[in-house]
C-alpha cells in the first residue's frame, strides 16, 4: 500500500533531522587575555554587549585575566561570529571556535 | 591625587575634564583609528583586521565589513566630538571603543602580547599605553 512507505520515510527524516539537531556542536566566543587592557574596561564591554550582571562580567574577566582566555557565549555560528565582531570592535581580542 | 577625566552628570551625559594637550592627544589617536581601518599600509591596520574564525582560511565577508563600519563609523564619531565639553552615552561609549582599539593596535604594532614585553618596551611607547589607559580607566568608570 501506498501510504505505509510514505509514512515510514517520515519518520525517518524525522529521526535524521533529531540526530543533526543532537550532534551539532556549539560555537564559542572565546575573549583572549593581553597586557594592557585595563580590568574595568573588560567588565564594561561585557556588560554593555551581553547584558550580563557586573558580577558575571567580573567573573569572566578574572577568568581571562588568570587563565588566559574565556568562552564568554556560546551558541548559533552566526550569533557567535556576531558577538565576536562586537568584541573586537570595542577593542578586545576575541575569536570563535566550535565547541571541542 | 589629580582629579578624573571624566565624570558622570546628573542628567546621563559625560563631562570631559581633559585639557587642551589632552584633547589634542585624544585626536591625535582617533585620527589614527580611522586612518588604519581605511589604509591598508598603515601601521594598525593588521591589528585592525584580526581572524574572526581562525579554524577558516577566510572570514565571512559580511562580518568583516561590519566590523570595518563599526570601528569607522565609533573612530569618527569620537573624532567629531573630540572638543566636546559633554558626551551623551552613545559618544561616550564610541569613545572607549575607540580608544581601547587604538590600545591593543599599538599594543599589537610593538609586540606586546605578555607582561614581560609590556615591561620591557621603549619608554615612550610604555608612556603612550599607561596615558591611554589612564583615559580608558576613568571613562569606564561612568559608563
Amino acid at each position: 500500500m501506498a501510504p505505509l512507505p510514505l509514512q515510514a520515510s517520515s519518520t525517518e527524516s524525522e529521526a535524521e533531522t533529531r540526530v543533526a539537531v543532537v550532534t551539532e556542536r556549539p560555537w564559542n566566543v572565546i575573549v583572549w587575555n593581553d597586557p594592557v587592557t585595563p580590568m574595568t574596561v573588560v567588565v564594561v564591554v561585557f556588560r554593555r554587549i551581553f547584558g550580563y550582571s557586573t558580577n558575571k562580567c567580573t567573573q569572566l574577566m578574572l577568568t581571562v585575566h588568570h587563565e588566559g582566555r574565556a568562552i564568554v557565549w556560546s551558541g548559533q555560528r552566526e550569533r557567535a561570529e556576531a558577538y565576536c565582531v562586537k568584541l573586537q570592535v570595542a577593542g578586545l581580542q576575541s575569536t570563535v571556535e566550535q565547541d571541542a | 591625587m589629580p582629579g578624573k577625566l571624566f565624570a558622570r552628570k546628573r542628567d546621563g551625559r559625560v563631562e570631559v575634564r581633559v585639557n587642551d594637550a589632552g584633547r589634542a592627544l585624544l585626536k591625535e589617536f582617533f585620527v589614527h583609528v580611522v586612518a588604519g581601518e581605511r589604509d591598508t599600509e598603515h601601521d594598525w591596520h593588521v591589528a585592525l583586521n584580526a581572524p574572526i574564525n581562525p579554524s577558516c582560511d577566510v572570514d565571512d565577508p559580511l562580518s568583516t565589513l561590519a566590523r570595518q563600519s563599526d570601528i569607522s563609523s565609533n573612530a569618527e564619531l569620537s573624532l567629531m566630538t573630540s572638543n566636546a565639553q559633554f558626551l551623551t552615552e552613545a559618544e561616550a561609549w564610541a569613545w572607549l571603543s575607540t580608544l581601547q582599539v587604538a590600545l591593543r593596535s599599538m599594543a599589537v604594532v610593538h609586540g606586546i602580547l605578555s607582561d614581560e614585553k609590556l615591561e620591557t618596551c621603549a619608554p615612550e611607547v610604555l608612556e603612550e599605553i599607561r596615558t591611554l589607559q589612564q583615559f580608558l580607566f576613568d571613562l569606564a568608570a561612568c559608563l
